[in-house]
């Protein structure tokens, strides 16, 4: 036990440190057991294992080129377009290659049981944006048993578990060369704990919960980003925030607002109607209501700054015209989650809002998953670069997986070559208790209030449709949120479970990221996939894209634009025949474009 | 405006119910209820929470008497100005709302449940008849989000300390029924061991209580069967 500021610090060692339970976070840890039996591996998360984050949340599926006449090249392709040519071609690349591997592992070594044709093949379905119908799936509750599978296989391996315990510093060595292990808080006893590690893996999956209407659990909030930011690394397309037109509305006292009704339900036929309980996306685009999710988030946002809203200030989607039983059978899940909310989604109308879903953006990272730091490798939501401007439904899990899975075989060749632990700095040590017990210091102030100002501030300045006037501001306030959470203390000084305490952290590190966030968006003057600049609409000249980047300094945040390295294929160039991004004639009447 | 009287637990095995009172809202879940008492009247209130949505498998309570998912519970639902909300029965408690779930997990692998296969990687999927028997079976179990609300349910659970419990035999029957497990026999072994299907009573209260219309009931009476099968040594069905 060492003290710190009079706190003691529980010191343990293990080989492998991942933080975080999702998709990413689970399969490192199986490919570094399985790369080497003996590693000591330990995962550490903020809730319980396999139930925190958002590969469990994953309705829709996976894509993967499987089927005859689909190819990794297509896949793609697909997946630079939908990107609009913003994505690090190397990972977008890695990405659709391993996928085929990973889901084969998932279903043949994991235990998925993904639904089948009639000849029992892989079911593959139609998905927004993409030219083949390859997404994977079990039914409409894909995450869960992705989870499930990979949970009960971690619980089955012999690796430590850290569960309630929260990172709240990444630790160099004291000589500067690489990591050396983590801060972490031991949430139920409120003790602090070094875990000393020779690799460390960032999976803590980020998470736009900055917004007031936002998808991601309650517990994702960009903590790894803002650790990732104090390290030196860089985040890439920060103002890549990905809004999901159909989010449940609520009103502003209920944690079901946000929560995602699935885009399935526009895919069949669903209607979008204004406060006046007019359809309106045809006035927006030619596909009505199944254009792809950022036209339909930014027709839905439009009506609602014109003022044709619903009582509680959204849109409704109405599926009755269908009729009430066969959206009964056909969405059970997301009829029965509205009917327990207290709506009727069958046959009734009910009030959406287009929420925050998904940070493309994210830690600069390479198709290795290692960083710029030695010793530290990051993959999933935590990462950009994979998926540019715009994510394709089905590529995310697949994402998180896939990169999960290659960190945790690059940790354990990197363990060959590295195998004994680095002295940590000790004034990280001392920076990490110094700063966590902060507010323990302070008295006064309300940082739940502070926490729904900066998701007004986000949703209005930094939101779905952005100008200069408004990113200004925007920046300006956050600079106050800023300023004003360090004169926020929480009340009583008792560490143990103290969930007020860990919302004042989560909150610290959502104001720095959502600073990072509005300079990046400030700083792209276009309009590219889920970044729209109502002063900059047009989308630029492909050529000269540029990803932004953020890093931290002394001075603050500092953005800079690096131009985008096509490596494999270059505007105007594709590796197939036809046109990418497209849907295939036959998928163009059904199409389920599905999160 | 309409108030609802709100009693918390606080403490772990001891402790006391603390009262409130919060106003009643249109669309208000009881972890609404607990989140604006945490955020405006006691902010040492601690509960656990994370996707909002049913999904997850987190928040469940005590509410009303009943184990149930705070997120997906709504007030009207309950029928009453009062609301008792306590942790979930037959877990160890931590703090107020919170329970150590670690013995209902390590149970689910104490039945059995780990996949085995002689396919990896580098092969294709299985082809599996979607409309066979067994792939219906085993589909019928598979939505489980392990959220311990049946194990909080169960009477047996709570007198016999090694019972596996609902959740972890329900996966099981859905193991035993993936004709792509290898491991069918030991699973089975597993499921039908000391702490095994043969403790259920058949009183359903798991059935009742999942959020999700999940039977494990049923479940454990196919695991009792085929064991049974297995037993006399005949080709279980």
């Amino acid at each position: 036990m060492t003290a710190f500021h009079g706190n003691e610090m529980e010191q343990i060692q293990t080989d492998i440190l991942i933080i975080g339970t999702g998709g990413a976070g689970l399969f490192a840890a199986l490919h570094a057991k399985q790369a080497n039996p003996d590693l000591d591996v330990t995962l550490a998360v903020k809730g319980l294992v396999g139930k925190c984050g958002c590969t469990r949340m994953v309705q829709g599926g996976y894509n993967v080129a499987l089927a005859a006449g689909d190819s990794v090249e297509r896949h793609f392709m697909d997946t630079i377009v939908g990107g609009k040519w913003l994505p690090n071609q190397d990972l977008a690349w890695r990405l659709c290659e391993t996928a085929v591997e990973r889901i084969n592992e998932l279903e043949n070594e994991v235990g998925c049981f993904f639904d089948r044709n009639p000849d029992g093949s892989l079911h593959q379905k139609a998905f927004a944006g993409q030219s083949f119908d390859r997404t994977v799936h079990k039914s409409d509750l894909t995450g869960i048993e992705i989870i499930n599978r990979l949970m009960e296989k971690v619980w089955a391996a012999d690796v430590n578990k850290l569960e309630e315990h929260r990172a709240i510093k990444l630790v160099r060595s004291a000589d500067q060369s690489g990591i050396a292990g983590a801060v972490l808080i031991d949430m139920r006893s409120g003790k602090y704990r070094y875990v000393a590690a020779k690799a460390v893996m960032l999976a803590t999956g980020a998470g736009p919960t900055m917004y007031r209407y936002h998808t991601p659990s309650g517990d994702k909030t960009c903590d790894g980003l803002n650790m990732a930011l104090d390290l030196g690394l860089g985040l890439r397309d920060m103002e890549m925030v990905q809004f999901h037109p159909t989010g449940l509305l609520g009103g502003p006292d209920t944690r079901m607002t946000g929560t995602v009704l699935e885009e399935g339900l526009r895919g069949a036929g669903g209607y979008l109607l204004n406060g006046d309980k007019e359809r309106f996306m045809f006035n927006y685009h030619d596909a009505g209501e199944r254009a792809t999710r950022d036209i339909v988030s930014r027709g839905i946002y439009q009506e609602m700054r014109e003022g044709r809203t619903t009582s509680m200030g959204g849109v409704y989607i109405s599926m009755a015209h269908l009729g009430a039983d066969h959206v009964a059978k056909s969405f059970p899940g997301m009829v029965k989650r509205c009917k327990d909310c207290g709506f009727d989604l069958a046959g009734g109308l009910v009030e959406v809002v287009p929420t925050a879903h998904y940070m493309m953006g994210g830690i600069t990272f390479n198709a290795d998953a290692s960083t710029t730091i030695d010793g530290l490798f990051a993959a999933g939501e935590d990462c950009g670069g994979v998926h540019g401007a715009n994510r394709l439904g089905g590529n995310g899990v697949a994402n998180s997986t896939v990169f999960g899975g290659i960190a945790g075989d690059s940790m354990a060749a990197y363990l060959k070559h590295n195998k004994s632990w680095r002295d940590a700095d000790p004034n990280d040590l001392e920076q990490a208790i110094a700063d966590a017990e902060y507010p323990f210091t302070k008295s006064g102030g309300d940082i739940f209030q502070l926490r729904q100002a900066l998701a007004e501030t986000m949703w209005e300045d930094v939101g779905v449709m952005r100008d200069q006037a408004g990113l200004d501001r925007g920046l300006a306030t956050l600079e106050t949120y800023a300023d004003a959470i360090n004169e926020m203390g929480i009340s009583g000084q008792d560490h143990a479970f103290n969930m007020s305490w860990h919302e004042w952290l989560n909150l610290k590190s959502l104001i720095r990221i959502s600073q990072a966030i509005a300079l990046a968006a400030r700083g792209r003057e276009n309009s590219r996939g889920a970044h729209y600049r109502e002063d900059f609409p047009d989308t630029g000249s492909l050529e000269d894209s540029a990803n932004t980047v953020i890093h931290a300094t002394d001075k603050g945040l500092t953005l800079s634009l690096e131009p985008v390295d096509f490596t494999i294929v270059k505007p105007g160039q594709s590796l197939i025949a036809d046109d990418a991004g497209i849907p295939p004639p036959s998928a163009q009447h059904q199409q389920e474009l599905i999160s | 405006m309409e108030t609802l009287t709100v009693q918390i637990w606080r403490g772990a095995e001891t402790g006391s119910f603390a009262s409130f009172s919060v106003p009643k809202r249109d669309n208000q879940t009881v972890l609404d209820v607990v989140t604006e008492i945490q955020q405006r009247q006691d902010q040492s209130i601690s509960y656990r929470f994370a996707c909002r949505v049913g999904v997850c498998g987190s928040c469940a309570m005590t509410v009303n008497g009943k184990p149930r998912w705070s997120c997906r519970t709504h007030i009207s639902s309950l029928k009453s100005s009062v609301i008792t909300i306590e942790p979930l029965k037959n877990m160890p408690r931590i703090k107020d709302l919170v329970t150590d779930m670690t013995g209902f997990f390590d149970k689910w692998g104490q039945a059995g449940n780990v996949f085995e296969s002689d396919k990896t990687r580098q092969d294709a999927p299985a082809k599996v008849d979607p409309s066979s028997q067994q792939r219906k079976a085993a589909n019928a179990a598979i939505e489980c989000i392990n959220c311990g609300v049946c194990y909080a349910a169960c009477d047996v659970v709570s007198w016999n300390d090694e019972y596996l419990g609902p959740a972890a035999l329900n996966r099981a029957w859905s193991l035993v029924n993936d004709e792509r497990h290898t491991g069918k026999q030991d699973t089975l072994v597993a499921a039908m061991g000391a702490g095994g299907c043969s403790n259920c009573h058949s009183q359903g209260n798991c059935m009742t209580a999942c959020p999700i219309g999940l039977s494990p009931t049923r479940s454990i009476a196919g695991l009792k069967k085929m064991s049974l099968f297995s037993l006399m040594g005949k080709q279980d069905g």
